[in-house]
């Protein structure tokens, strides 16, 4: 074939031959680094570790503003969700008690709507999209603001110029505001303890309810259970779709429990499951609820 | 112009065509980032809730575990460019103290009793 027959298909060739061999280097050998990446990012065990920690900070500092603003950047769709699944999940896996409190009680006061109130006029927290880019002998994409949450920043103190070329960063206000959480009171009484036949409990439970002197119920406070050979810790709260002071506690029919708060309050011992009849033929075993005031 | 240097200049094109593809349009996707990966404000703040949480709790050996997940840097480092970071943006003085009060308890750290030494 002579040479101008051949037509134009070298160029195609060598536009494909760039393209795959650019392809390489960008994909294999020279891969675009991701720096400066926001919590919603990270691995799943490493967001458990850091929602656990906003929780801890929280029950340091009850600042509640600022545990909303930390929450909002993981991105959960529903904030209170994630950490009652959490503090279940630690107190499964027989985590700390404190972490498990504190989870319990963080998501308790966001549950509870308690809207911290600015005390001055800096106390404000902003969420700002934070619009990056910079560019590295290898290529760097900082994540850009694909949303307020996404790109949340976390920001203190007041306004100040844009820290650099590589990271300008709005400094809006956010400072501490104080808000309320659940505070010790009285030690707790027993108000009632009646069994409760209920034919839609698949198996007997003790049923734990707190409430305060108000009659508001009370999360986050520790119920030990002891029986023969063996013992139990577990929190109100962490069902909050029951209620936010409920907790609860599968019983073994035929084993005597002994069930006591931690934070102190009487010991109510010899706790049993008891039959409950429906009808002549059809019995089941039924459950006890406890509930506690504090007066 | 000789179909060598045509050849030449597809090449190019298609490179840059790849280029554009493989760090714009298409990059490799991280997914699954670990904390030492997150930006500046985001690590000084996550050093802020650990020393808030070190402040209550008083364990310096649980606090040291927590900055772990930033990386490899020492703990006490790790506090320094958190303490300098706060400082050059203007962070509350409250929230400025207790990083640095924290920074001085890593200072008498041992970690191999696991306690601050005198």
């Amino acid at each position: 074939m002579r040479r101008d027959e051949r037509g134009p298909w070298y160029l195609l060739t060598g536009v494909v031959l760039g393209f795959a061999m650019s392809l390489l280097y960008t994909w294999l050998f020279s891969p675009v680094k991701y720096i400066d990446t926001a919590p919603s990012l990270l691995r799943a065990d490493f967001k458990d570790q850091y929602r656990a920690l906003i929780a801890a900070a929280y029950v340091a500092d009850k600042d509640l503003a600022r545990a909303q603003v930390r929450l909002k950047l993981l991105s959960d769709p529903d904030v209170v969700r994630a950490l009652t699944i959490q503090a279940q999940s630690a107190l499964a896996q027989g985590r700390p008690d404190t972490e498990v409190r504190a989870l319990g009680v963080l998501a308790l006061a966001l549950s509870q709507g308690v809207t911290p109130v600015a005390t001055t006029a800096q106390a404000t927290v902003t969420l700002t999209a934070t619009p990056m880019s910079t560019i590295s002998p290898t290529p760097v994409v900082a994540w850009s603001a694909t949303s307020a949450v996404l790109s949340g920043t976390i920001t203190h103190g007041t306004t100040s110029p844009a820290s650099s070329l590589r990271t300008p960063l709005p400094t809006p206000t956010p400072l501490p505001t104080r808000t309320q959480t659940p505070t010790p009171g009285a030690p707790f009484v027993l108000k009632d303890l009646k069994q409760v036949c209920d034919t839609h409990l698949a198996q007997p439970l003790i049923q734990v309810e707190t409430r305060d002197a108000a009659n508001q119920p009370v999360p986050g406070v520790e119920v030990i259970v002891s029986w023969d050979g063996g013992e139990n810790h577990f929190f109100t709260g962490l069902k909050s779709e029951l209620s936010l002071g409920y907790a609860d506690f599968t019983m073994t029919p035929g084993v005597k429990y002994a069930l006591r708060l931690a934070e102190g309050g009487q010991p109510v011992p010899d706790l049993t499951s008891t039959e409950c009849a429906q009808g002549v033929m059809d019995r089941y075993w039924g459950s006890l609820k406890l509930v506690f005031v504090q007066p | 112009m000789s179909r060598w240097l045509l050849f030449l200049i597809a090449i190019v094109i298609g490179a840059a065509a790849g280029l554009y593809y493989g760090w714009v349009l298409n990059p490799v996707k991280y997914v699954d980032m670990t904390p030492d990966s997150l930006r500046i404000d985001y690590k000084t703040d996550y050093v802020l809730m650990v020393a808030e949480a070190y402040h209550a709790e008083g364990d310096l050996a649980v606090a040291v575990r927590r900055l772990a997940v930033l990386g490899d840097t020492p703990p006490a480092e790790i506090v320094a460019n958190a303490t300098l970071y706060a400082a050059q943006h203007g962070w509350p003085e409250t929230d400025l103290v207790q990083i640095k009060t924290f920074g001085d308890a890593l200072q008498s750290w041992n970690p191999v009793l696991g306690v601050p030494t005198p």
